[in-house]
């Protein structure tokens, strides 16, 4: 069955979120929606869950964590050089190390986490995508099959789209 | 444009007017910067070639304008995370045309700050040895030396205040590329990861950026507290004071606040960004700066008063020689630039005067680059061997190297301005309600 990508074009954070909130009464999902920015407002109306880069900062940051201890305490044990009658395993000190191992990999982690959950790079477009949605402009985009397609952009403007565009998906 | 309502599409208009090819002025600029570099590398070069006796680093005096450089710079770039990330996790509304330009001084400044312990070092291909690596004789640093530690946090500061900017920059990058074209879209393109704003790509860069924000708090702190315990842990008198990690972390945010106002006063005529950046963002900056001028303040009275309150003879020798020595005029016009001359700013006139800001955000930078000099070298010239006392003066070389230093900051600032978004337009848009009564208070104002 042929299906097709509908994109509704809306002004504000606002208006797209009500869009999507009427749009998912109405029995459209939304399969993504483009934004100029991080509208909070869009996002609660997706609902969408709570992101795993969370995760992915808290593994690589308890690593961190035990990498710096391990490098300092296992090379100071086996360079055992006494400097100011200090013990060889010193824990405070080591604790700083420690701590800037924590924040570098938890960092590290987190981009790469960023990277892989948000799959980019991805030069390709993605269906809908229109120039003005980096700029001032927020789209919705519903995929539906072509025979739904009236129907779909019917919703769309009376979800307060000010333009309706329709592609191949 | 400032005259009427800003919408979304004004922001990014606004914001990528300054991407525009630079004209001859520009690069007449950046090339002077860059001859001014070429001075500095070759004078290294002579360093390196002839030995650090050409400096004026003489015993007692081993550390100075070098160190000085390294710790203003160091210092330079806190604020940028200040902005960036601790207003970020404060939801602070006036930060948002203000931090892109903060966070890249902070790069640049972390870059410029590295130089010196490399240049200070004499023998500077020597400078992984301050880091654990695989060698046959099994030697391995150690890690109870404050320098160790200094190389681990300044790396760690310098990597994820790149990674902070850089996943900054891909969406205003993504909205670059979909308004230009040629070279600069395929260039924007690569630089934007192929980024289109989607709903799943905003919530994980949220996250992300709110947690990466979250590390770089603590880290910020850390980095300025390690670089003070540098001199805290050492014995000297003027250097061993429990007082230095907020010290020195208050003086630099204070420090760097000024270097935002003295590179964003200009830039804002400069490059049109006069939409976005109102005085209302600068009257917030100024803020910032007197208090942590009055804390600046607190914190050298506070050390005066350890100073005689200790009862020590060489403490108080070291701060009589600090105050009435060959180093007194130095520190009195610290005074002066950090804390005499900042109470300006508590009238808002001159908070809302760019030209007094201008001026006194120069004051201050000079103030704080002399607090670190007269710490540094002050404390070493009057150690605890009165036959050893010795002024130091710094020769040509140290001075051309600091000066190439300050140019070859300018010329990457400068370069990342004209061809990167300095302005984020994605935080702008979040705050375009404040930035409409912003604009509107201006408009009264004017």
């Amino acid at each position: 069955m042929e299906s097709v990508c509908v994109t509704g074009c809306f002004p504000e954070a606002q208006a797209c979120a009500r869009a999507v909130a009427t749009l998912h009464k109405a029995g459209c999902n939304p399969l993504w929606v483009f934004s100029p920015f991080a509208s909070q407002e869009v996002l609660e109306a997706l609902e969408v869950t709570r992101s795993p880069v969370r995760l992915w900062v808290l593994l690589g940051g308890l690593f961190g964590c035990a990498a710096g201890f391990a490098l300092t305490i296992g090379l100071s044990a086996e360079y055992p050089h006494v400097t100011a009658g200090m013990p060889i395993v010193s824990i405070p000190p080591f604790v700083i190390i420690a701590f800037e191992l924590t924040i570098l990999c938890g960092a590290l982690s987190g981009l790469l986490g960023f990277l892989l959950q948000a799959r980019i790079p991805r030069f390709e477009a993605v269906p809908g995508y229109s120039l003005r949605f980096s700029n001032d402009r927020f789209g919705v985009v519903i995929h539906c099959a072509a025979h739904e397609r009236a129907r779909t952009e019917a919703a769309m403007y009376q979800a307060g789209a000010l333009e309706v565009t329709c592609e191949p998906a | 444009m400032a005259n009427e309502m800003l919408g979304y599409d004004d922001v990014n208009r606004c914001v990528l007017q300054t991407l525009t090819p630079p004209g001859r002025g520009y690069w007449l600029g950046v090339g002077g910067l860059g001859a001014v570099v070429a001075a500095g590398i070759a004078t290294w070069t002579y360093q390196i070639y002839t030995g650090l006796g050409v400096t004026g680093l003489r015993q007692p005096t081993m550390w100075a304008t070098y160190i000085t450089n390294f710790v203003f710079w160091v210092g330079i770039a806190h604020s940028g995370t200040l902005i960036s990330a601790i207003l970020f996790l404060f939801r602070t509304r006036w930060r948002t045309p203000v931090y892109r330009a903060a966070e890249t001084m902070t790069v640049f400044a972390v870059m410029t700050a590295g130089l010196f312990p490399l240049i200070h070092l004499g023998r500077s291909w020597f400078f992984y040895w301050l880091l654990p690596y695989p060698n046959e004789r099994w030697l391995q640093p150690n890690f109870r030396s404050p320098l160790v530690w200094d190389a681990f946090a300044v790396g760690t500061y310098f990597t994820v205040s790149w990674l902070f900017l850089l996943m900054g920059l891909i969406p205003d990058v993504a909205a670059a590329r979909d308004a230009t074209a040629g070279w600069r879209r395929s260039f924007y393109r690569l630089l934007s990861l192929g980024w289109q704003g989607t709903d799943e790509q905003w919530r994980h860069f949220s996250t992300a950026y709110l947690l990466l924000a979250g590390l770089a708090t603590p880290l910020v702190i850390s980095v300025h507290s390690v670089v003070s315990w540098d001199f805290a842990m050492a014995q000297l008198p003027g250097w061993h004071s429990t007082i230095f990690a907020p010290y020195f972390v208050a003086g630099a945010i204070f420090s760097g606040c000024a270097l935002v106002l003295t590179l964003l006063i200009p830039l804002r005529r400069l490059m049109g960004l006069e939409s976005v950046l109102t005085p209302w963002h600068f009257d917030n900056l100024a803020k910032v700066i007197l208090l942590m001028s009055l804390v600046v303040s607190y914190a050298y009275g506070t050390e005066a008063f350890m100073a005689w309150y200790s009862g020590n003879p060489f403490e108080r020798t070291t701060f009589h020689m600090r105050y009435w020595g060959p180093y007194g005029p130095l520190f009195w016009t610290m005074v002066a630039c950090n804390c005499v001359i900042p109470l300006l700013l508590f009238s808002p006139r001159i908070r809302r005067s760019l030209a007094a800001l201008f001026i006194i955000s120069i004051c201050i930078n000079i103030g704080m680059w002399l607090e670190r000099l007269v710490i540094i070298a002050g404390s070493l010239a009057t150690n605890f061997m009165p036959s050893q006392w010795a002024v130091y003066k710094p020769t040509w070389v140290e001075i051309t190297i600091s000066v190439a230093s300050l140019a070859w900051f300018l010329m990457w600032f400068s370069l990342f301005a004209k061809f990167l978004p300095i302005v984020s337009m994605t935080e702008v848009k979040e705050g375009v309600p404040w930035l409409q009564q912003a604009l509107q208070e201006q408009r009264k104002a004017a």
